[in-house]
């Protein structure tokens, strides 16, 4: 039997799906060889076995299939059958509601957000400004605090009167109070400037033969060349005190002086 | 000859479905609805039997009518009427749910979502028949059967079962049960060409 004949023998079993595999092998590679008679007699075989899909007992599907088929359908259609009119919306208008309220209270938030930030940006600059003020107040307060007290110490009787000639005569003359209890008061003017990176050093030079001198404090003059400098609390006391003497020394001082003495005043 | 074979309602009939299956094409919902109307009885009462579940049934139905929704550009109006096609496309879907609950196991390799070409010229006692004639033809001719015959096409269409399966079932040698099926087939392929 050829192939051809085998086939038409099977036909009705393959369109059933009911052949064995290897019977349906067979088949398939007959039908691969491109028997066009065979594909025409397999379709219609097809047609008659689903034919019998009519031996079936007659029987209903329930309303609710059709309910949720439709709903499901009109939902993919996108809201409205095409030519139904607008039967029925795809999306529920609760929902358009809630995506409108929700717009809107992005907006507003993202608004008020926007507010706030630009008010404490504000406040920011309100309390930078501010603390500057009370800076700058503390700043003047300082000064007016160590002006009164320069002053004090330069007018009260119990302060002793310093001159610093300058060992240069081309340099100007200093001079020095010190009060036994307030301190000590240097003023200069007309300085000259510093070389950079330099600054002036007070020294107390003491009376005990072969005793080194006492460091104080570091001071500059300002671009009109005046300065003036105080000591509250001086190294040494005024009765063990030979001298006040001045050199110019790097920022931020010496322990002892590494320059010849450029002004010298005798502590009497 | 063939034209003449069906009346004008019957015509118009078989081309009312192909005209609705175009519209699904354009997401017509209304086309979508006659659809169902007109054949979601035949195909129930088919899924039905082979599952014997009513439930799962109308799970198998409601797949059957989506996939139609969301794929009817694979029904081709060329290659066949609509109804075979569609009743192909349940029966498969009811026989891999079968199979899906364990009843059956045997793997069946034509089922595949591209149905099988259906004839491409219908025959013409496909077009002379409306669905309850063409039911009651098909019962009257299938009864005319022998029991056992009638059994073993059952078996083949309803449960899926293959020839030695149904040899095994009906305690009958393989060949005969081949010849029941084979015969039993053509008869009623004759028998509905006589109705036309």
């Amino acid at each position: 039997m050829s192939d051809h004949d085998q086939f038409r023998e099977l036909i009705q079993g393959y369109a059933l799906g009911a052949l064995d595999a290897q019977e349906r092998a067979a088949a398939d590679a007959h039908l691969a060889s491109g028997c066009s008679e065979c594909s025409k007699a397999l379709e219609e075989a097809r047609w008659l076995v689903s034919q019998l899909a009519y031996l079936a007992p007659g029987a209903e599907p329930s309303e609710m299939l059709k309910d949720r088929l439709l709903q499901t359908v009109r939902a993919e259609a996108g809201g409205a059958a095409p030519g139904a009119g607008n039967r029925r919306a795809a999306i529920p208008w609760w929902i358009w509601a809630g995506v409108a309220a929700l717009l809107v209270f992005s907006l507003h938030s993202a608004w008020s957000a926007r507010k706030l930030q630009d008010e404490i940006g504000i406040l920011r600059a309100q309390t930078e400004r501010q603390t500057q003020e009370r800076a700058r107040l503390q700043q003047e307060m300082v000064a007016v605090k160590v002006q009164a007290h320069e002053a004090m110490i330069w007018s009260d009787p119990k302060s002793v009167k310093i001159s610093l000639p300058a060992k240069d005569p081309k340099m100007p003359q200093l001079e020095a109070m010190w009060h036994p209890e307030m301190g000590i008061v240097v003023r200069g003017w007309k300085m000259p400037s510093l070389r950079e990176k330099r600054v002036l050093q007070l020294w107390l030079i003491p009376k005990k033969a072969g005793g080194k001198p006492m460091p104080s404090m570091t001071f500059w003059p300002d671009a009109d060349g005046k300065f003036t400098a105080m000591v509250e609390n001086p190294p040494e006391v005024m009765s063990d005190t030979q001298a006040l003497a001045i050199t110019e020394e790097p920022v931020g001082g010496s322990a002892q002086p590494t320059s010849t003495l450029m002004w010298v005043g005798g502590v009497s | 000859m063939f034209l003449a074979a069906f009346s004008p309602k019957e015509s118009d009939e078989v081309s009312r479905d192909a005209t609705l299956v175009h519209k699904l094409l354009r997401r017509d919902v209304n086309a979508f609805e006659e659809i169902y109307e007109r054949h979601s009885r035949i195909v129930y009462s088919l899924v039905l039997r082979i599952l014997r579940q009513g439930s799962t049934a109308e799970e198998v139905v409601q797949d059957v009518f989506l996939q139609l929704w969301r794929n009817s550009g694979q029904y081709d109006a060329h290659r066949g009427p609509f109804i075979p096609w569609l009743l192909t496309l349940a029966r498969n879907r009811a026989l891999d749910q079968l199979r899906l609950k364990g009843e059956r196991q045997r793997r069946r390799e034509d089922q595949t979502e591209q149905l099988p070409q259906i004839a491409a010229a219908a025959p013409e006692y496909e077009r002379a028949l409306d669905e309850k004639r063409r039911a009651e033809r098909v019962r009257s001719l299938m009864n005319t059967l022998p029991t056992p015959q009638k059994k073993a096409i059952e078996l083949a269409y309803f449960d899926g079962l293959s020839h030695s399966e149904i040899a095994a079932a009906l305690n009958e040698p393989l060949g005969t049960v081949k010849s029941w099926i084979r015969n039993g087939l053509l008869r009623l392929k004759e028998g509905l060409q006589a109705t036309s």
